[in-house]
């Protein structure tokens, strides 16, 4: 959309007061091939929450990182409160009066909030009147926080809280969030959507907003920009639209797939058929448990109990969704099913046989699959090349006295690379040369591979766009068809929704409740998650 | 590492870019990059050697006469390359499972003294006692660097600093074997007035040192090319190996996947350790003027063990790429004992042999900083 049609919207009674805080005038840059904006025309008005849409790869980010002066366009303008101005890093955004809330916290655990909040600055501290803003701006705006509290010990949205404060400190006038909602929980979300209005109705202050969420930027945008290859493919007001029409401006075409749904924050409940789901629970009752883990306990170094007495059961054919907060045990329960970490007390049993954790290789020998959180924390080797990094977990299936069979592994990793459909430079590309969704692929591919009794996916569609999201899924629900036992460890709420016959929630390292899939939504989940009870 | 970058950033999914497509014009960059760089290196030795009074044409001849030229000197230079390449070849094993092993002069001397001693102790026909000499050799140096795995492993303590402290030991110890007659020195009637040596090794219990067109080096020089090409191999193509790379990239992916910490890291330091041992007993049993003439002393290791610890850096813990990188290094020591006749101190040749490494090390730097900035301009690209 041009200028134009943004400047009709302005005409509106609610924009007829304000003033444009920023314009993008034919905004444009190419990373070598690649075009991450396209003649980008916007504009963000003042008292004014402006939603910016799109899958990842879409160019939402770039954008963004040109207003803050992180990248430089090719060519284009920004006018910001009407001059023109040439924003070549943050530090001449900052003099503008632009701020940005990142995706990635860039907090410091061991310090406090008010130490956190005062990091960067130059010249001489002053803590007590750092304090008094902190609290200040708490009031102001809502954002309640102890100065003195460990960031450490904070949550996700506490956290976040920081960031924001980090950020209002310096009394911008245009706010940029980035996906701020990754790490929250539905109520933490609200609450930051509500601060957000705060900030935006009582002061006049310019907020971008960047998601890929469709619900709330519903709820909490005035206008939507929906970006799609680095162009802007719609424009509308929030009021006038709704999910299904943003959905379709986001791909690109009718979304079908529940998956798709889910990932872009459409799904409703209701919505899931249910025939697949009967056959299955009726098998799943007659079944026994493949994976049994009993009053699990594990320590961190520091003393602090990372699982806490926790007990779950997969049947064979079960997908088993783990909902829950991001550091209430998801990590290490994926890490003990990975051999990583050794159990203090309490067992695991695979197949009715009990398997010494921490043993290195003793899950995957006993048929536990893992997709890690982290692919490159535990899940590849990026030095190495993708046929090596196929066969990793078992090499000793390609050779014979110890001496790998090149041919062997070579027409292993390519037909791999043709079932799983991983763009590569054939299998003896460096693992590295790969993107993340083909890299998550190898890993798919190589954990099937194994066919594991148990495959435990921790948060399997992160950061990877529609298309992989979809693949990603499919699979699933496929090894599920082929009687493995899935445990999906997903901060994502509509993927759990999506895939599971059973929902468990982890709090603080344990089971803090369990609920079928039948009475499974949002909104109840959302409770067990905030911590209410059952 | 270009990954990890991108990790960070936490980029996903990036449309085209790849680093890799700019592979084909790579190796014409290396070799300029490599020209370069050696080529400053010289500049710059020629200047000091001309900076310090001498000048650079005599100097670079008699290193040259030195290291090749003159009757005998190849021999001498392939005899010194042999060690140099075997304790390379332990550094390229522990690097290879990411541990920092920098003891190896600790426990090559180490392992020498452990040679001597059983080597005199059980003595026997001359065959089998020259086997067994190379066999307590890296025995002996296992032993060492298993001090260092054993801290490492059980007690937390970083290799890098056990094994480099532990040299220091390693030549206290052996300074305190050489006081005494029923360690490792001489009877008083063998060593005359000299102290601080040992017996000298019997005639027929050396090492073979046949002759080609007058220069002679002893047989362990074919061993440590065999041996090198042994561990490219095991290195490359065995599970052991892919095992042992897998533990030195990713500690997680290997527990995951099988691989204990303990078991492969302890033996890959102690492997690594029996090299350096061997390379000891192949040195007092091979002989040579340099190497103390089939006899044991103080300072007996003479910075083989650091020389061939700088190989295995400049060959990037790559086996077979450290044949002709030792074969350079040793070149540089024994032409470095002619340097002295153009009135040079001979010690300059330590410096040059400093400059080369850095030259050496410099190409891989920089191409390694371009790619992270490639890398990090890609990323900044993919939204």
């Amino acid at each position: 959309m041009t200028n134009r049609s943004v400047d009709l919207i302005g005409a509106d009674d609610a924009q007829a007061s304000s003033a444009p805080a920023v314009e993008f005038r034919e905004i444009t840059k190419h990373f070598g091939a690649v075009t991450a904006c396209e003649e980008v025309n916007m504009t963000l008005w003042r008292g004014q929450i402006h939603g910016v849409l799109g899958e990842n790869g879409a160019g939402k980010s770039t954008l963004m990182k040109i207003l803050i002066g992180l990248v430089m366009p090719d060519r284009g303008k920004i006018l910001v409160h009407g001059e023109e101005q040439q924003i070549s890093d943050p530090l001449d955004a900052a003099a503008l009066g632009i701020g940005m809330v990142h995706q990635h916290f860039s907090l410091i655990d061991a310090l406090t909030v008010w130490e956190n909040v005062t990091l960067g600055d130059s010249g001489s501290l002053n803590p007590e009147a750092i304090r008094n803003r902190i609290g200040d701006i708490g009031d102001q705006y809502g954002l309640v926080i102890d100065p003195y509290a460990l960031v450490g010990e904070l949550t996700a949205g506490l956290r976040q809280r920081v960031e924001i404060i980090k950020c209002l400190r310096r009394d911008p006038q245009i706010l940029i969030f980035d996906e701020p909602t990754a790490v929250l929980t539905p109520e933490e979300s609200e609450q930051l959507f509500n601060s957000l209005r705060n900030v935006v109705t009582s002061e006049r202050r310019a907020v971008a907003l960047v998601s890929h969420k469709l619900d709330e930027m519903l709820s909490a945008a005035d206008e939507i920009s929906i970006m799609r290859q680095g162009r802007i493919v719609d424009h509308c007001l929030a009021s006038e639209t709704d999910a299904p029409t943003l959905a379709r401006g986001i791909v690109g075409r009718e979304v079908l797939l529940r998956s798709e749904q889910a990932a872009l924050g459409v799904a409703r409940t209701e919505q899931r058929s249910l025939g697949r789901d009967d056959r299955r629970s009726a098998s799943a009752l007659t079944e026994t448990s493949v994976l049994r883990i009993e009053r699990a306990v594990v320590r961190s170094p520091d003393g602090f109990r990372l699982l806490d007495e926790l007990d779950l059961e997969v049947k064979p054919g079960e997908i088993v969704g783990v909902a829950g907060v991001e550091g209430n045990g998801q990590r290490p329960l994926g890490d003990l099913l990975s051999s990583l970490l050794a159990l203090e007390s309490g067992r695991v049993e695979v197949d009715g046989k009990t398997i010494s954790s921490g043993r290195p290789g003793a899950m995957a020998v006993a048929g536990v699959g893992v997709i890690p959180e982290d692919r490159h924390d535990s899940g590849v080797v990026l030095d190495m090349t993708v046929a090596e990094n196929l066969i990793l977990t078992n090499p000793d299936r390609f050779a014979k006295r110890s001496v790998i069979d090149l041919k062997m592994v070579g027409a292993f990793a390519q037909q791999m690379i043709e079932e799983f459909d991983i763009q590569c430079d054939g299998p003896f590309a460096p693992m590295w040369s790969l993107s993340g969704g083909n890299q998550q692929r190898v890993v798919l591919a190589r954990e099937l591979a194994q066919k594991p009794k148990v495959l435990v996916a921790a948060q399997p569609t992160r950061g990877l766009d529609v298309a992989a999201i979809e693949y990603m899924s499919s699979r699933l629900r496929l090894a599920a068809e082929e009687n493995v036992a899935i445990l999906l460890i997903s901060s994502e709420l509509e993927e759990i929704l999506d895939l599971s016959d059973r929902i468990v929630v982890l709090q603080k390292g344990q089971v803090a409740g369990e609920i079928a899939r039948g009475e499974a939504d949002l909104e109840h989940l959302g409770l067990l998650l905030g911590g209410s009870a059952l | 590492m270009t990954g990890d970058n991108t990790a960070v950033l936490g980029i996903e999914d990036p449309p085209v870019v790849t680093i890799r497509t700019r592979g084909r014009i790579r190796s014409s960059e290396w070799f300029a990059l490599y020209t370069v760089s050696i080529a400053g290196a010289l500049f710059l030795a020629g200047l000091l050697v001309e900076a310090t009074g001498g000048e650079w044409r005599p100097v670079l001849w008699a290193m040259l006469d030195g290291s090749v030229r003159r009757p005998g000197r190849w021999g001498e230079t392939l005899g010194t390359a042999g060690p140099v390449l075997l304790v390379a070849l332990g550094a390229v094993v522990s690097g290879k499972a990411g541990l920092v092993n920098i003891g190896q002069e600790g426990q090559l001397l180490f392992g020498a003294a452990v040679a001597t001693y059983f080597g005199f102790l059980i003595g026997g026909p001359g065959p089998l006692n020259v086997f067994l000499i190379l066999v307590f050799g890296a025995l002996g140096g296992a032993a060492w660097a298993g001090i260092a795995a054993g801290l490492r492993y059980w007690r937390g303590v970083p290799e890098v600093l056990s094994t480099l402290l532990l040299a220091t030991v390693s030549s206290q110890v052996v300074a305190y074997g050489m006081r005494w007659e029923w360690l490792l020195l001489a009877p008083q009637s063998s060593r005359g007035n000299r102290n601080q040596v040992s017996s000298q090794l019997a005639k027929n219990n050396r090492l073979p040192r046949p002759e080609i067109f007058g220069n002679e080096f002893p047989i362990t020089v074919h061993l440590s090319i065999l041996l090198a090409i042994a561990l490219a191999f095991v290195l490359g193509r065995t599970v052991w190996g892919l095992r042992l790379c897998t533990l030195g990239n990713n500690q997680r992916v290997a527990k995951r996947s099988g691989v204990s910490e303990k078991t492969y890291g302890a033996g890959a330091l102690m492997i690594s350790g029996a090299f350096a041992g061997l390379a000891g007993g192949a040195m007092f049993a091979g002989g040579g003027f340099s190497f103390g003439n089939y006899q044991f002393m103080t300072g007996f290791s003479d910075n083989i063990g650091w020389t061939g610890l700088l190989v295995a850096l400049v060959a990037r813990e790559r086996a077979l790429l450290a044949i002709p990188v030792a074969l350079v290094f040793a070149s540089l020591r024994t032409g470095s004992s002619f340097v002295g006749s153009t009135g040079v101190e001979g010690r300059i040749t330590d410096v040059i042999q400093g400059l080369l490494v850095l030259a050496l090390l410099i190409p891989p730097a920089v191409m390694y900083l371009r790619d992270l900035r490639r890398a990090r301009a890609a990323a900044t690209a993919r939204v």
